[in-house]
């Protein structure tokens, strides 16, 4: 979390149920993993991790805004950098891909669980309430390149759906192992093709 | 009884719309009582317009309405100097209204002919401002509102301390915005737009180029002709108090990529977006419903 | 022998140039000088910007403007874009908002402009403060205006399919208080009889029942033979249809059909307005032209004695601001706001077309035209009442020409309730 302070010691374990409970969810499915195993993997009493989240669900719920913060935070930096809406896109294809390697239970969570679960996020995650840390980042990218007249001016789901759609595609496509290459080769053309597609 | 101070109003290019507004006060006797009317467009004065054109009066408390152009004249004289022969020994000088402030509309006909008296749009006009700038109050609006001249004019009266912003508007008046005591707010906290025009329902910012959340003024705060105001009736606020009045496409949002391209004012646009995200998310059914239902 | 005076207070100013010969006026030359170029500043806007930008021509009549705006770009949308039609609720709130700026404006030029000229002309003198009652009334009629429209001066809630507000009946209520407040003025005040009574009055005979302001002003104005001066071409046009209008052209008081096309603009020598004819022949717009084409009986009985004189013109504005009372009253007590108040996508595009419309402003016929090309306005054009009435050679020039005095001429001229801003757009 970009807080100006070193986390509370609360705060750290909070943030280690989380990180765990993402890898379990996205290894073994939402429904497969129970609190139990999550409390056993992290060493602790089931009773004291209910401490810090009062079910599953809420847990759930909490992983995706963990998750869309910290991916949130990545584009942030990229959106604050003074360059252009081409070179942009690139640094969050790359970022995209990195955390697909590096953490790839982050992109899994968010294509396995989220999108796989909505009867889980409906009440508390409705529409992008619990993805905006990540959603508030590329409006701001789209609107700076708008600005800017790099971008295209359009409808926001046409362009977002054609970004984010295409990214998600290519892991998803990755973790079945259909792709022939390594994602990293697909960073320049993939860059290129959305660029084209967005460009003014 | 200490003599009363003088009140003269001069015309330069205008739609004589700031006249109008200000004589349709419910209260505009009693305000005028405090002064001596010297000249006035719309009502009988002890002097004509000759006079005032021939320098044969004088003025403590000097009202511009319209937008200076460089070589405006009425009966062989030049206004602008005419306004500036008055100005030099006014104690106030008010400019009323968007054209006298910042030039307004008539400046897009012969932009470097035409401004404002002390700003050109947003620029200062520095040799005015040199001379003026401590006996200048900038009532922008287009027209200006009546309640608010004559408010500024009472505290003149009754020697009050007028705060100013940058551009000289009374801070008490102009730091504000139009959004502020809107009707309409429930709806944009919600972020639930009015869908076309007509509806007692909606938010006007997301679509119909509502500029009320980045336009100071207080008309949601002090009620046009005492009733209401365009937002309440549905009609978006067009920014006429500001001085890029009027820019382009005044019925439509500038978006970027749905995004709005103006925020309301000095929120940025990352807190403005993880606000709308959060807000749109809920679907408020009590709001997406017609407020009354007429078939009960 | 060339007099000139400075004419003020008339929404700008105006300088008259009489040309004598043997004491009497022979010409008149009207010159305007406050060019403001409103139809160059609307090339290449958005075509809904004309309804914010035309309502700036003027401060008295904005919402004229703002009707005939509206009313060109439907005209234009119905032709080429799509078929609508507004509902009786969105017409009935135009009427009902453009009738208030009517009586605003016929109530100021009564007691703003005819009380203390004429009493100048007439050397009389009097401590009342007419500006007051003007005052009352325009604050008044406005703040029902404004309950729908939000505002007066410069309201733009007249849109492409009918209007911005959605009055509930409490709304209603409040409009009907005010205009209420106003009749009860009016019959007190102005007519010194109930309203309906007067409106009842079909002969000039019958005119001897007003007290109040209007009876002293008709009583000075006979007196003094304004019922012999001001007489013009006695020819008459009206182009709006409405609760209070219907469109038509009369000689004397023969009324026939009237056809916008046949209608010309032509620039004048030495002054910023331009002239306007109807098949090559100068009219006279405003409440008389309305009171005679729509063959309203009271004021044929008027002209039938007094012609298009003075006394005629003067009698039939104030007659028209207490019908306007009484249409404006009907309209709020049948409103139906459970109809739609637009009926026309606020997405629809304009892209192409040439529209026309039409409102009866407070001194006659106001006409807008439109021409959209590529989204944008490519050419716009106004033709305001003042330049039917006002143009070097009109209506209040003829009107002015074989009087003796200066003084009187301008009286005279300041009848017709003269527009400057209008006329020099």
């Amino acid at each position: 979390m970009h807080k100006g302070y070193v986390l509370t010691k609360k705060e750290l374990k909070r943030e280690s149920i989380l990180k765990t409970a993402l890898k379990l969810f996205s290894a073994h499915g939402f429904h497969k993993t129970t609190i139990p195993d999550i409390a056993n993997a992290l060493n602790m009493s089931v009773g004291n991790l209910y401490n810090y989240f009062k079910s599953k669900d809420i847990l759930a719920k909490e992983i995706i805004k963990y998750t869309s913060e910290v991916l949130g935070q990545e584009i942030q930096k990229v959106n604050l950098q003074n360059i252009s809406s081409k070179e942009k896109i690139k640094k969050i294809v790359e970022l995209y891909f990195k955390m697909a390697k590096e953490k790839p239970e982050m992109i899994e969570y968010f294509l396995r669980v989220y999108l796989s679960h909505r009867e889980v996020f409906n009440d508390g995650c409705e529409g992008m309430l619990c993805v905006s840390g990540f959603v508030t980042e590329i409006m701001i990218f789209f609107d700076n390149g708008v600005e800017s007249g790099e971008l295209r001016n359009q409808d926001f789901f046409s362009a977002f759906g054609l970004f984010m759609g295409y990214l998600g595609g290519m892991v998803f496509l990755k973790g079945e192992n259909i792709l022939p290459k390594k994602l990293d080769e697909y960073i320049d053309d993939i860059s290129e093709n959305i660029y084209n597609a967005l460009k003014a | 009884m200490a003599r009363k101070p003088k009140l003269l109003w001069i015309q330069s290019l205008t739609c004589n719309g700031n006249s109008h507004s200000f004589f349709n006060h419910s209260n505009l006797f009693s305000i005028l009582s405090h002064f001596e009317l010297i000249y006035f467009p719309l009502i009988e004065t002890k002097y004509s317009l000759e006079d005032v054109l021939r320098k044969k009066v004088h003025s403590d408390i000097l009202i511009i309405e319209g937008a200076i152009k460089e070589d405006l004249t009425k009966g062989g004289v030049n206004i602008k100097e005419l306004i500036h022969h008055y100005a030099k020994e006014s104690r106030y000088i008010i400019t009323a209204g968007t054209c006298a402030t910042f030039g307004g509309i008539f400046k897009q006909s012969e932009p470097e002919k035409i401004s404002g008296f002390a700003f050109d749009k947003e620029n200062e006009k520095e040799d005015i401002l040199s001379l003026y700038e401590h006996r200048l109050i900038s009532l922008p609006g287009c027209p200006i509102h009546p309640k608010w001249l004559s408010y500024v004019l009472l505290m003149i009266i009754n020697r009050r301390r007028i705060p100013l912003d940058e551009k000289n508007r009374p801070q008490e008046l102009y730091g504000f915005t139009v959004h502020t005591g809107c009707v309409r707010n429930e709806y944009f906290e919600w972020k639930i737009d009015t869908h076309g025009f007509g509806h007692k329902e909606g938010c006007s910012f997301y679509e119909n180029g509502c500029q009320g959340p980045f336009t100071h003024g207080s008309c949601n705060k002090i009620l046009w002709n005492d009733t209401s105001s365009k937002t309440v009736v549905g009609t978006p606020c067009f920014g006429c108090t500001e001085p890029d009045f009027p820019k382009e496409r005044l019925f439509s949002t500038k978006t970027n990529m749905g995004i709005p391209q103006k925020m309301p004012l000095g929120i940025p646009k990352r807190a403005y977006l993880t606000v709308t995200g959060i807000a749109k998310s809920f679907k408020i059914k009590r709001l997406e419903k017609k407020v009354i239902d007429y078939e009960k | 022998m060339i007099v000139k005076k400075l004419i003020e207070k008339i929404e700008g100013e105006a300088e008259l140039e009489f040309d004598f010969q043997d004491g009497v006026i022979r010409n008149v030359d009207i010159k305007f000088n406050l060019y403001r170029g409103i139809e160059e500043i609307l090339k290449n806007k958005a075509p809904r910007d004309a309804l914010v930008i035309t309502p700036r021509v003027c401060g008295i009549c904005n919402h004229a403007h703002l009707i005939a705006s509206v009313g060109a770009l439907e005209d234009g949308i119905n032709r080429s874009v799509k078929k609508f039609e507004i509902t009786e609720k969105a017409r009935d709130i135009r009427e009902f908002t453009l009738a208030c700026e009517l009586i605003q404006n016929h109530i100021k030029w009564l007691y703003l402009t005819i009380f203390p000229n004429l009493n100048r002309v007439l050397n009389i003198q009097e401590s009342k403060n007419y500006a007051l009652k003007a005052m009352y009334v325009s604050n008044t009629v406005t703040k029902a205006l404004a309950i729908f429209a939000g505002q007066w001066p410069h309201s733009s809630y007249a849109v492409p399919g009918g209007v911005t507000c959605d009055p509930t009946f409490v709304e209603v209520m409040q409009a009907k208080s005010y205009i209420e407040d106003v009749i009860r003025f009016f019959e007190n005040v102005v007519l010194g009889i109930k309203l309906e009574e007067f409106l009842a009055i079909k002969s000039v005979t019958n005119l001897d029942k007003l007290k109040g302001d209007f009876a002293r002003i008709l009583f000075m104005l006979g007196k003094n033979g304004f019922g012999k001066i001001g007489q013009s071409y006695d020819r008459f046009i009206v182009f709006g249809n409405s609760k209070f209008s219907m469109p038509g052209k009369a000689t004397a008081t023969t009324v026939s059909g009237a056809d916008i096309k046949f209608v010309q603009e032509f620039e004048q020598e030495g002054s910023f307005a331009k002239a306007v004819k109807y098949k090559d022949k100068f009219f006279e717009a405003g409440p008389l032209a309305r009171g005679i084409v729509a063959k309203e009986p009271v004021i044929k009985s008027m002209h039938k004695k007094y012609k298009d004189s003075t006394l005629t013109r003067v009698f039939a504005r104030i007659y028209e601001s207490a019908k306007l009372l009484y249409v404006a009253n009907e309209i709020l007590k049948n409103l139906r706001i459970m109809q739609d108040s637009c009926t026309l996508d606020s997405k629809i595009r304009l892209e192409e077309f040439e529209g026309i419309g039409v409102a009866e402003a407070a001194r006659g016929s106001l006409i807008h035209k439109t021409e959209i090309e590529n989204g944008k306005i490519k050419d716009y054009q106004i033709i305001t009442p003042t330049q039917w009435n006002l143009a070097n050679g009109a209506a209040a020039a003829k009107a002015m020409i074989g009087l003796r005095s200066e003084n009187i001429a301008s009286f005279v001229f300041k009848t017709f309730d003269v527009c400057s801003v209008c006329t020099t757009h």
